[in-house]
């Protein structure tokens, strides 16, 4: 409690609450972090983020499409998803991740259901006739289940349904019907991950080495300032591109692994050198001396005297990183390198241009992607400065 | 009052310095070789009886501070020993240094820099103490108390982080966590050199009660020979990593002999301004310590040098009374 | 002393600073003259106000945060300072007045030669030609008693040693002639055996040149050895204002007396004896006493002391008596 209470007293959390634009900056990120948790607890899965609810439509205009385009579109999606899945290897896992959703049932009319169920029912009769498709009997169930589903799209929508509806088309959907502001919104959690692991890992490391190297010196310092020139010599986004390849054929391929694995290797540098050097001025501090002739040990001068006042650094150095690690994914992203299968700002950036959307003047999934990025890098820039002011001696 | 050291001749010797070298390594170069060595402590040699106060004074770069340094073993010293209480502590590890490093604690010259600053007052007190298990754990408090009072700080002083205090406040802290394990040997290596002047008489005054008090031993480094003068019972001259002169503090004023000595007495600031034009202004520079001159080290800038004085260094030689010059122009 | 007008009158100059934790008065109605040829020392402990006093003077504190009083006057030859644009300052800096900082590791540009600096000062403040300006420089080295000035002169500060890169900050400072020279703690970062080269070096130019020179120091033994009159200093207010004689032989105010009295003496008389040190700190600029600021640590108080601010008065009626902010000054009462 007394240290809490220490911590908010100090001249550099008072400066930082002086400093009103960090505070703004501090509340956006916290808002940020809110929507990550929201969709990490489930909120916005990713079956929904790939759920189509229409054709590239602009914000708003969504509604104006005639029930049977929007069923035709629907149902197609659906259908070649069904089919894709029971081509799949894996048919009773790819099946279980086909879902009708709640958008794509929204504002149907009877006579829409009926023709949907039909399209499934004669679906369904395909695929037990097809002999090429060479299908478990044992499944046939699910696709019963499937069709269960009917019951469920000719209920009326709930007003919760039809609020997620509304927020979906906020800000239309992107090539493939997609809705873009749920995609977005994915996207920060994903970024948020990325940023939250590579910076808790690189700074970890990069502390852990960087003040063993200079308190001990000698042989350890010399290896891993080694190590370290070394790394800092390869390009991240191409050790990147080799550990996409490394891991094609591995489990880990559709994972973040890769990501964090080639993020983890390079961004502690930085730290590590930063550390290094606050610790070669520490270890000459008098109260490190103290504790040395107290005869106190090396580990836990390390742990009590040395890091404790490199704390300023770490936290600091974790902002930093934590935008270099949105950013870089992002670029990675959007070069096809980085997060694959899920959504990601870099992904819907180049969906964008892809689909010549962004020539055809549908600027809003380019848009909306750029400035969550934009607000949330602005933030932490803003938080970093403040940071590194209120930590800075020199300011009053 | 201690008697002055002449009258103890029989006290046991606590510290005994014998031939201590120490040199650092300048490193550079492609390779990262050695390209020259700082003579930071030249053949120093001395003791240090039981009880007694040994001031080393000198300028900056004489070695003053690295011989506390390797006296308290935060340096290995490069060749010769270091006697404490009958063992040779110079080459020891750090493991077997523990049980001695109760026995010896340092008090540091900057209070800014000398506590951890993300440690209270007790916190601060009570890892030295748990260290060396000096008092069980339930009377930890107490002792606690009773060593802050010691030093003139309050009890709720205790919950506080070290820049809630001043200058003053922060060397008394120093002290008390340096007297926490109860040690017999104190190095205080220019303990009032960052205060006020007002705050120094303080300092200097607690440190003399709790020596009296407490028996202590002490190297009292500093650069201060006003200081040195009035705290100390002999005193250590030290230029360019050698003792140019050992001596009986009460001596520096009438018998100084060595003539780096001498200039320093009558360098040093004297707080009457009608002896303004008796002043005798030392001239040129201390030598580069990673090239100091082949004979005695004072050679560049003393008044009365020979021949010999710039090839031979001279030797420490007694000249009665505990009083030491190397000197080879004093007879 | 001299008898012309002062070259400098400051006049009840307060210093304020903005900061985190409220406005603070760093210096509070300090006043005094400085005549030419004088050396005029400014002693007290951390934290009284003598750094900023002088920053004052010379505007170098950082404009935004920093409020001078109503009242405040430094008046140099006609003209308040504290009125002037920074323009206009800056061609009085350096070249009217000149200063010296304590650090003359960091007082110095390390990538350029000593020579290139002097040179700088030269070029912005005279109208002197490059090889005019170099033989000035060379000229300027020597006063200040450098060693081998034509070749020191193309040297890099890191070349040289602490007394020596002083000699050279002492040389820039002088050479464009300035009427005052303002010196904060310019041998506290020094060896004492080269603090006496300082000293007799500054002692010399003054001289030489007849500079006044406004001594900043915490050590009263260099106060004792190199000036003329003393300002004492206590939480931002001047307390004593002597001639240097009568302020070590017969200081007025209690806290000279003590401050005096708690430095260690040489002689056995004292020897390993307690120090009448003076008892508490400094009152914080916070939260300063209502009355006497010294009232708290003084031995002679009295029951008015430490309800009213004494004035600062002068004693005796000759035109540079001591003057002391004191009810009850030592050796008059008695």
């Amino acid at each position: 409690m007394n240290r809490i209470k220490q911590m908010i007293n100090t001249r550099e959390a008072k400066k930082l609450w002086r400093n009103k634009l960090a505070l703004v900056a501090l509340a956006i990120i916290m808002l940020y972090l809110l929507a990550a948790l929201f969709v990490m607890a489930g909120g916005i899965s990713r079956v929904t983020c790939d759920t189509v609810i229409g054709p590239n439509k602009m914000p708003g205009f969504y509604r104006q499409d005639t029930p049977e385009k929007r069923y035709e579109n629907s149902t197609k999606k659906f259908l070649t998803k069904v089919k894709r899945a029971l081509a799949a290897e894996d048919v009773e896992g790819a099946l279980s991740e086909v879902s009708l959703g709640p958008f794509t049932v929204v504002n149907k009319s009877p006579a829409e259901l009926e023709m949907l169920v039909a399209e499934v029912d004669a679906l369904a009769g395909e695929l037990n006739e097809s002999p090429n498709l060479d299908i478990d009997p044992s499944l046939l169930p699910k696709i019963a289940d499937l069709e269960a589903a009917e019951a469920q799209l000719k209920a009326p929508l709930t007003a919760w349904q039809q609020f997620v509806y509304d927020v979906s088309i906020l800000l239309g959907t992107d090539a493939q019907g997609r809705s873009i502001f749920l995609r977005g919104i994915y996207s920060i959690k994903i970024a948020i991950q990325i940023g939250l692991v590579t910076a808790i890992f690189a700074v970890s490391l990069g502390a852990f080495l960087g003040a063993a190297a200079g308190y001990f010196g000698g042989w350890v310092d010399h290896v891993v300032v080694w190590i370290y020139t070394t790394f800092s010599s390869i390009p991240n986004l191409v050790l990147l591109v080799v550990l996409a390849y490394a891991f094609t054929n591995s489990a880990a391929k559709d994972t973040l692994l890769p990501v964090y694995i080639a993020f983890g290797a390079t961004f502690w540098i930085g730290t590590c050198r930063v550390i290094r050097g606050e610790t070669l001025k520490l270890k000459e501090m008098e109260y490190v001396h103290a504790a040395q002739t107290a005869g106190f040990g090396p580990v836990h001068i390390l742990l009590r005297y040395i890091l404790p006042n490199t704390a300023h650094l770490m936290l600091i150095n974790f902002s930093l990183l934590l935008i270099a690690a949105i950013k870089s994914e992002v670029i990675l992203s959007y070069l096809g390198f980085g997060v694959k299968n899920q959504p990601s700002w870099g992904i819907m950036i180049r969906d964008a241009g892809n689909n010549g959307d962004v020539v055809g003047g549908f600027f809003w999934e380019i848009g909306f992607a750029t400035a969550l990025m934009f607000v949330l890098v602005l933030a932490f820039n803003i938080l970093s400065d403040a940071l590194q002011d209120a930590f800075d001696p020199k300011h009053v | 009052m201690s008697p002055p050291p002449t009258n103890s001749d029989n006290d046991p010797v606590l510290v005994r310095v014998e031939n201590a070298v120490k040199h650092f390594p300048k490193r550079g170069g492609l390779f990262n070789r050695v390209i020259a060595k700082v003579h930071a402590l030249n053949d120093v040699s001395f003791t240090i009886k039981k009880g007694q106060v040994l001031g080393v004074v000198g300028e900056s770069g004489c070695g003053k501070s690295t011989l506390g340094k390797v006296v308290i073993r935060l340096h290995r010293p490069t060749s010769g020993k270091v006697i404490f209480d009958g063992t040779d502590i110079s080459q020891m590890s750090n493991q077997q240094l523990r049980p001695i490093r109760q026995r010896m604690q340092m008090i540091f010259q900057d209070p800014n820099s000398s506590l951890n600053p993300r440690m209270t007052v007790e916190t601060t007190i009570k890892e030295v103490i748990g260290l060396h298990d000096v008092v069980p754990e339930s009377k930890m408090d107490e002792t606690i108390d009773q060593l802050l009072k010691k030093v003139g700080l309050r009890i709720d002083d205790k919950m506080k982080y070290p820049h809630e205090f001043s200058g003053g406040q922060k060397q008394r802290i120093g002290i008390a966590r340096a007297l926490a394990v109860n040690p017999e040997f104190i190095i205080a290596d220019e303990p009032v050199s960052a205060l006020d002047v007002s705050i120094q008489a303080q300092v200097l005054n607690l440190m003399m009660d709790l020596k009296e008090e407490l028996g202590l031993t002490m190297l009292f480094v500093s650069h201060d020979l006003k200081v040195i003068d009035h705290f100390c019972d002999s005193m250590l001259v030290m230029y360019l990593g050698n003792v140019v002169e050992e001596m009986p503090c009460e001596d520096i004023h009438a018998h100084a002999k060595h003539p780096y000595t001498r200039a320093l007495l009558s360098c040093n600031p004297i707080t009457d301004p009608d002896q303004r034009g008796e002043l005798t202004v030392l001239e040129g520079e201390v030598p580069s310590p990673y090239d100091p001159p082949a004979g005695c080290p004072f050679v560049t800038r003393c008044a009365i040098k020979t021949k010999q004085c710039e090839t031979e260094n001279p030797p420490l030689l007694d000249r009665g009374n505990g009083h030491r010059v190397a000197c080879w122009e004093v007879e | 002393m001299p008898d012309e007008q002062p070259i400098l009158k400051v006049r009840d100059l307060c210093t304020r600073f903005k900061t985190g934790r409220g406005i603070v008065t760093a210096v509070d109605g300090v006043s005094f003259e400085l005549y030419s040829g004088e050396t005029l020392g400014v002693v007290g402990e951390s934290g009284c106000g003598k750094t900023v006093t002088n920053k004052s003077i010379i505007r170098l504190l950082p404009e935004h945060v920093t409020r001078y009083g109503e009242g405040s006057v430094v008046d140099y030859r006609g003209t308040n300072l504290l009125e002037l644009k920074e323009h206009q300052m800056r061609a009085i800096r350096g070249n009217e007045i000149g200063m010296i900082f304590q650090e003359p590791m960091t007082a110095l540009n390390p990538v350029f030669t000593i020579g290139w600096q002097i040179e700088e000062a030269l070029q912005y403040h005279t109208d002197l030609s490059p090889s005019q300006r170099r033989t000035r420089a060379i000229e300027m080295l020597r006063l200040v008693e450098m060693p081998n000035p034509e070749k020191r002169i193309d040297e890099y500060p890191h070349q040289l040693s602490g007394g020596m890169r002083q000699r050279v900050v002492i040389a820039i400072a002088l050479c464009c002639e300035p009427e005052i020279l303002i010196a904060d703690e310019p041998t506290t970062a020094l060896d004492v055996t080269i603090q006496s080269q300082i000293l007799r070096l500054m002692e010399g130019l003054k001289q030489k040149t007849g500079t006044a020179i406004i001594l900043i120091t915490h050590d009263l033994g260099v106060v004792a050895q190199a000036c003329d009159r003393v300002i004492v200093m206590y939480a931002g207010q001047i307390v004593e204002m002597a001639p240097v004689r009568q302020l070590f032989h017969n200081p007025k105010h209690p806290y000279t007396k003590a401050l005096l009295d708690s430095m260690p003496k040489p002689g056995r008389a004292g020897h390993q004896k307690r120090l009448p040190a003076i008892e508490g700190t400094v009152p914080s600029l916070f939260n300063l006493p209502k009355g006497c600021r010294f009232a708290e640590r003084c031995g002679h108080r009295q029951n008015n002391c430490e309800t009213a601010l004494p004035d600062l008065i002068a004693i005796g009626n000759e035109p540079h008596s001591s003057k002391v902010r004191c009810f009850y000054p030592l050796g008059e009462t008695a």
